[in-house]
């Protein structure tokens, strides 16, 4: 009831606002931050970086089709939204944006013909990628990625939301400056800043939105700036307070993850595990590492780099009154661990810490405790994977217990994990176990 | 189909959270409900044993593992509607093996399994074949005698006394090596019902999570068993 | 008429520990890489995965990992009067199918062997003379010695992540480890696995007897661990199911948990699964093969593979099988001892102890493939084989592997089979026993031997390979020895009641109980092209593009499991590989 208002409310002020928008703005385009000569040439592979940088693919490329030429259906409350073929072929790509059209897709959201795209496109962030990169992309795209004809499905959403000059409001309102202004003398903090905030588009998914939808700050001045999202009914975590998986880490853990997918105590799941994947495990060593460094920097702990707890050897051997029970292994134990050592125990371990770099901690791990019951769950009944990295090659999987647990009994093993050990998270129920099951 | 984790769905926008759990939730049952109970055997509809041979292998495997004293027999443990299903699969046809001619079924017990006769086939030649020394020997067939001349009976199969022909020669090891398993495998086979086999000797099924146990020298290993589907006891 | 594939630089037959290997080693050379594995794929996650996999009926009563004979078997026979039968089911030992091969399914248990067994033969005569050797046993020595192949052994045990206690560092003797292994060059990738009480019983008593008791080695994680690869493995949770089963938990050695997913990244490799190669082509000179024929199953017909280079990496019956089939070597003949091909087939010849103790638990379902204590005072370097009258050793280990209560139901002697009296047995002695195993050296001998069945066929029409094999007196004194030894030490401990399983004189080989998946030889290394078929570098004496993996190397089989033997002896063939044949293909000796 209460979204729906928010729905009702939102649509109002966009209408009102929309309306008004319509009729005294012009299509908005805005021009290139730095003059680089005509013939300018991006470095060899800066384009490709960019483009992996950016994860373009991961959105523009269809299961099984072929790279960027689009028809991914992106599901949204409005309705889906197909991602359109971005190869260089005239008919049903992008082969005829100049390098200004192009620059106004990534910059305002705006097609060449005037249309506006929908913020599924994350303009917000791609509006503080440098002149250089846009033309690093725009040569990879015209020059490097082969045409491929693919008329992607016309996206239609249901009324209001098929009004796309209601995006031109909200693009007035939620746009900022367009380029990047490193803030820092730290070289690597900027460069890790221009990473997170521009191309890596990070506050897409962990940031709140505000009223509007749109993200609630695009930088680290603003407080909310990645202190927690949602995607799709999951916590997308937050990535600044003192309890955040970044601020607790050592920042050659929180690189390690961005490289790997997995480090000493954790490993990625879900969308991030996607981005390892196709985006992150691409980037060179010192860039995740200035991203693992700003992201430090700019957490409730000021950047300290004192090391996290060093998994092999806890600072304190303190044994949790959740570890006794589990290691006394009782035969009349409650059934929340009772399940935990029918199915989770052999590889996290009664002392929940699991292994490093394989089977995550659950005590203390963010995806156990997040707000969204939704992402444990979905780890819990369907399993999960990481990817083949270079550095890490194995595809670790964690197998699901859709089968072996019904939805009283993963709600009762749900809860459990998520007050065991130093854990305190609301508990789950059997309702919201069955909304997760696929 | 096995459960291989699926990818997760691709980023959605606009990250609101009612919408889509409504999408992604559609109408889902429940899984790993627990299994209502079974039939009682007595009720049981072999799919592959005929009467007369489901006869014999229940009153056989009573004997074999009988119900008295601790712990329980192979009826309650369903042992019969195990080699039943055993016995109309794969094992039951020899699938695996490698039964091509010429065979030598009279060669020594210690070159392994040379009848041309699958399990089943065993069962089906063997059980009329006992039954009629039973006949001849003890008045009845099997089925029909008192629990102390079946084993009197089942003792003299063992020690082959009717001098089985050669191709029949491995049916008592064949009959007691299924019951075994029918009284340990997991329950999901259709013996070892609820697990009582396991419970009884202590051993904790599927479980496989030992590691703070291992230095636990001596000392007994308190909580009870899961089975592959995920049933306690 | 066979497809012919696009051909490649090499082709590997089999995808197991050395296909593995092999493949990693030469793809890292930028070669065009093929492997062909008759099985299907598998990987942790679906075909391991937990709670299915570990389930007795299905894997350790069924079978489920392992080759089915109505697909590839073989025929034995105990001697040469015997008509060979079909080895029709699975009994004393079980070859494995599938990529990941016996390496998926075995119990960890990894070794390097004593520094006698590489000169065995010279060994002997130096210490005690020729004399000593029974007349139909082919003694040889390895053609490579230790100092050669440590850097290999090295390697592959940090590949594939071994658990122990060196014993022997760089010729300094450490405490707590075995202070009879030949000197390690580093310390075990990771540190030893905890015990269970019947290890720690076992140890207290074998050192009270004067015996050096050390953790048995294992490829058993016992920490979170990383290997040259970048590959992974993860703590060991003792849940009692490795031998017969794929690991669920990423914690036993195996090419699934050491090299395949980095292999699979290599644009240059290519595996094709449900590929069974038939035949090794040659060249018409006969000189070098030309590639192997396949049959593809999914596409139901026969494929020709060109390559310049064929690995021979598939189970060790199998290598020899297809060198029958394919001419390669001549065929040994037991009549006159000549012939090289199937030459020297060995098994492994072990025994035991069981004990019986009323008042204590063991937990027997908490456990590893490679648990335990072992002690090696009885081992091949320790023993005076002129006195003793036998030549050989053993290392002992107690350490419970599993408790799946189909199998693993020790009972005491005189406990009935069945009936009211089989039941109250395993109520009362189910977690009661403990046992030490000899696990003893093998010989080979002119009678023991492999070559193509006259009558049986395979469903390709080809001839079932026939082993002819039988205990032989020497090894029968050598377990018998063993069983001297280790009465005093088992009684020392009190148990209510033991058992022994020791062969004795005349025994016969007996295929139907399980004893071990230790074939070795039929392919076997050496200096001489008259008594072995590949040479040091394991290279076809007769086919120099032609390598063949796997312990068929071996020329007599060595007291240890052999897969530490099998991997650093493939480690050791791919750097000579990479380093003298790519650049000039040739024989290399």
């Amino acid at each position: 009831m209460k979204t729906f208002l928010r729905v009702i409310l939102i649509l109002a002020v966009l209408g009102v606002v929309g309306l008004l928008a319509f009729i005294f703005v012009p299509v908005q385009r805005t021009a290139a931050v730095a003059q680089l000569p005509a013939d300018y040439k991006a470095p060899a592979g800066s384009g490709e970086y960019a483009m992996r940088a950016g994860d373009c693919m991961a959105c523009h490329t269809a299961e099984g089709g072929k790279p960027f030429a689009g028809g991914r259906p992106i599901h949204s409350p409005m309705g889906t939204i197909w991602a359109t073929n971005i190869t260089p072929d005239k008919e049903t790509g992008i082969g005829n944006y100049t390098l200004d059209d192009f620059r106004a897709a990534l910059y305002d959201g705006v097609r060449n013909d005037g249309a506006h795209l929908y913020p599924a496109m994350p303009y917000e962030n791609y509006r503080k990628l440098t002149e250089e990169d846009i033309r690093a992309l725009y040569q990879y795209f015209m020059t490097e990625v082969p045409a491929v004809s693919n008329k992607v499905e016309e996206t239609a959403l249901s009324f209001p939301f098929n009004q796309r000059w209601g995006i031109r409001a909200w693009n007035w309102l939620a746009l900022g400056k367009p380029g990047f202004e490193p803030v820092s003398q730290d070289e690597q903090f900027n460069r890790g800043a221009y990473l997170v905030q521009g191309a890596g588009h990070c506050a897409a998914c962990h940031s709140p939105r505000n009223l509007l939808m749109a993200q609630d700050g695009t930088d680290e001045s603003s407080a909310a700036f990645l202190t927690g999202g949602e995607i799709d009914g999951y916590t997308a975590p937050d990535l600044r307070g003192p309890q955040s998986a970044p601020q607790k880490w050592s920042t050659e853990e929180l690189a390690a993850y961005l490289t790997t997918a997995r480090n000493a105590h954790s490993t990625a799941t879900g969308e991030m595990m996607l981005v390892v994947r196709d985006s992150l495990q691409y980037m060179t060593p010192e860039d995740n590492l200035a991203i693992a460094t700003y992201l430090k920097k700019i957490g409730s702990t000021g950047g300290s780099t004192a090391p996290a707890t060093p998994s092999a050897a806890p600072e304190k051997a303190e044994v949790t009154d959740t570890e006794k029970m589990l290691t006394e292994a009782k035969a009349d134990m409650p059934l929340g661990p009772r399940l935990y050592l029918d199915n989770c125990g052999g590889c996290h371990f009664v002392n929940g810490k699991g292994a490093a770099e394989i089977f995550p901690e659950l005590d203390g791990n963010s995806l156990v405790t997040a707000k969204s019951s939704k992402g444990l769950l979905d780890v819990m009944l369907h399993g999960a994977e990481l990817p083949s990295t270079k550095d890490r090659p194995m595809r670790v999987r964690m197998q699901g217990y859709n089968d072996r647990l019904n939805d009283e009994e993963a709600a009762a093993l749900a809860t459990f994990l998520r007050q065991a050990w130093h854990n305190d998270a609301p508990p789950v129920t059997a309702e919201d176990v069955k909304a997760v099951r696929r | 189909m096995r459960d291989v984790p699926g990818l997760p769905s691709r980023r959605s926008f606009l990250k609101a959270s009612a919408a889509s759990a409504a999408v992604v939730g559609v109408v889902m049952q429940a899984k790993a409900e627990t299994p209502s109970a079974p039939p009682p055997i007595e009720e049981y509809q072999p799919v592959c044993l005929k009467p007369t041979e489901w006869a014999f292998v229940m009153a056989a495997t009573a004997r074999l593992i009988p119900s008295e004293g601790e712990g329980p027999g192979a009826i309650e443990a369903r042992v019969p509607v195990f080699i039943d299903k055993e016995l109309a699969g794969g094992f039951g046809e020899a699938a695996d093996w490698y039964m091509e001619g010429p065979h030598d079924a009279a060669a020594h017990p210690f070159r392994g399994w040379q009848s041309p006769l699958t399990p089943l086939q065993i069962y089906q030649q063997g059980i009329p074949v006992f039954d009629a020394w039973c006949q001849q020997t003890h008045g009845k067939i099997f089925a029909e005698l008192d629990a102390a001349t079946q084993d009197k009976a089942l003792t003299s199969l063992q020690k082959d006394e009717m001098k089985i022909k050669p191709e029949l020669r491995d049916f008592f090891t064949i009959l007691l090596q299924n019951t075994k398993e029918g009284y340990f495998a997991d329950p999901m086979y259709g013996g070892n019902h609820g697990m009582q086999a396991w419970k009884y000797i202590g051993f904790p099924g599927a479980r496989g999570s030992y590691k703070e146990w291992v230095l636990k020298h001596n000392v007994a290993y308190p909580l009870g068993p899961v089975s592959i589907s995920g049933e306690r006891a | 008429m066979a497809r012919t594939a696009k051909k490649k630089d090499v082709v590997i037959v089999g995808l197991g520990w050395t296909g593995s290997i092999l493949g990693m080693e030469l793809a890292n050379e930028g070669l065009e890489i093929v492997a062909l594995e008759r099985g299907h794929d598998q990987n942790t996650v679906p075909d391991f995965q937990y709670p299915n996999m570990i389930d007795e009926l299905k894997y350790g009563v069924r079978l489920g990992m392992m080759q089915k004979p109505r697909n590839s078997t073989l025929t034995i026979r105990r001697n040469v009067d015997e008509a060979a039968l079909p080895y029709r089911s699975l009994g004393s030992f079980l070859p494995g199918i599938g990529v990941g091969g016996a390496g998926t399914h075995w119990n960890g248990l990894n070794w390097r062997p004593q520094l006698s067994e590489y000169r065995l033969r010279s060994h002997v005569e130096e210490r005690w003379g020729a004399g000593i050797i029974p007349e139909d046993m082919n003694l040889q020595d390895y053609p490579v010695s230790y100092e050669e192949l440590e850097p290999f052994f090295d390697r592959f045990e940090h590949v594939a992540g071994i658990s122990g206690k060196a014993g022997n560092l760089n010729g300094k003797k450490i405490e707590g480890g075995n202070p009879f292994e030949a000197p390690r060059s580093r310390e075990y990738p990771m540190p030893p696995m905890p015990v269970t009480w019947d290890g720690a019983k076992f140890a207290e008593a074998a050192k009270a007897a004067g015996c050096h008791p050390f953790p048995s080695p294992g490829g058993i994680a016992s920490q979170a661990y990383v290997n040259e690869y970048g590959m992974q493995m993860g703590p060991c949770n003792h849940c009692g199911f490795c031998e017969r089963y794929g690991c669920y938990n990423y914690s036993k050695s195996s090419p699934q948990t050491a090299i395949l997913d980095a292999l699979k990244r290599k644009p240059n490799f290519e595996y094709r699964t449900h590929a069974e190669v038939l035949k090794i082509e040659m060249a018409p000179d006969g000189k070098t093969a030309t590639g192997v024929t396949y049959f593809d199953e999914k596409a139901g017909e026969e494929v020709f593979q060109p390559a310049d280079l064929v690995i021979l990496a598939a189970y060790q019956l199998h290598n020899v099988h297809l060198m029958l089939l394919s001419g390669i070597g001549q065929p040994f003949d037991p009549a006159t001892n000549e012939g090289v091909t199937g030459r020297s087939y060995a098994y492994q010849m072990n025994g035991g102890y069981t004990m019986f103790f009323k008042d204590e638990v063991f937990n027997p379902f908490i456990g590893t493939g490679a648990n335990g204590m072992s002690i090696d005072d009885f081992g091949m370097d320790n023993i005076d084989f002129g006195r003793e009258g036998f030549i050989g050793g053993a290392y002992w280990r107690a350490g419970q592997s599993n408790g799946q209560p189909i199998r693993s139901m020790a009972l005491p002697a005189g406990t009935p089979t069945w009936g009211a009296g089989w039941k109250k047995g395993i109520g009362e002695w189910y977690g009661h026993s403990m046992s030490i195993g000899s696990h003893g050296s093998h010989m080979s001998y002119r009678g023991n031997y492999l070559d193509l069945d006259p009558t049986y066929k395979d469903r390709h029409g080809r001839p079932l390979m026939r082993m002819t094999f039988n205990w032989q007196p020497n090894d029968i004194r050598m377990t018998q020895f063993m069983k001297s030894k280790m009465e005093p030490i088992a009684k020392s401990m009190n148990p209510t009641s033991m058992q022994e399983g020791f062969k004795k004189d005349g025994a016969m080989y007996d295929v139907r109980p399980y004893q071990t998946t230790h074939n070795v030889g039929g392919t076997v290394m050496g200096d001489n092209p008259k008594t072995s078929a590949i040479n040091r570098y394991l290279q076809a004496w007769d086919k120099h593009n032609i390598f063949v993996m796997g312990a068929g190397a071996f020329p007599q089989n060595t007291q240890y499991n052999p897969t530490g033997m099998v991997g650093g002896l493939a480690y050791w063939a791919a750097h000579a590989i990479r380093t003298q044949y790519l650049s000039n293909p040739r024989p290399l000796v």
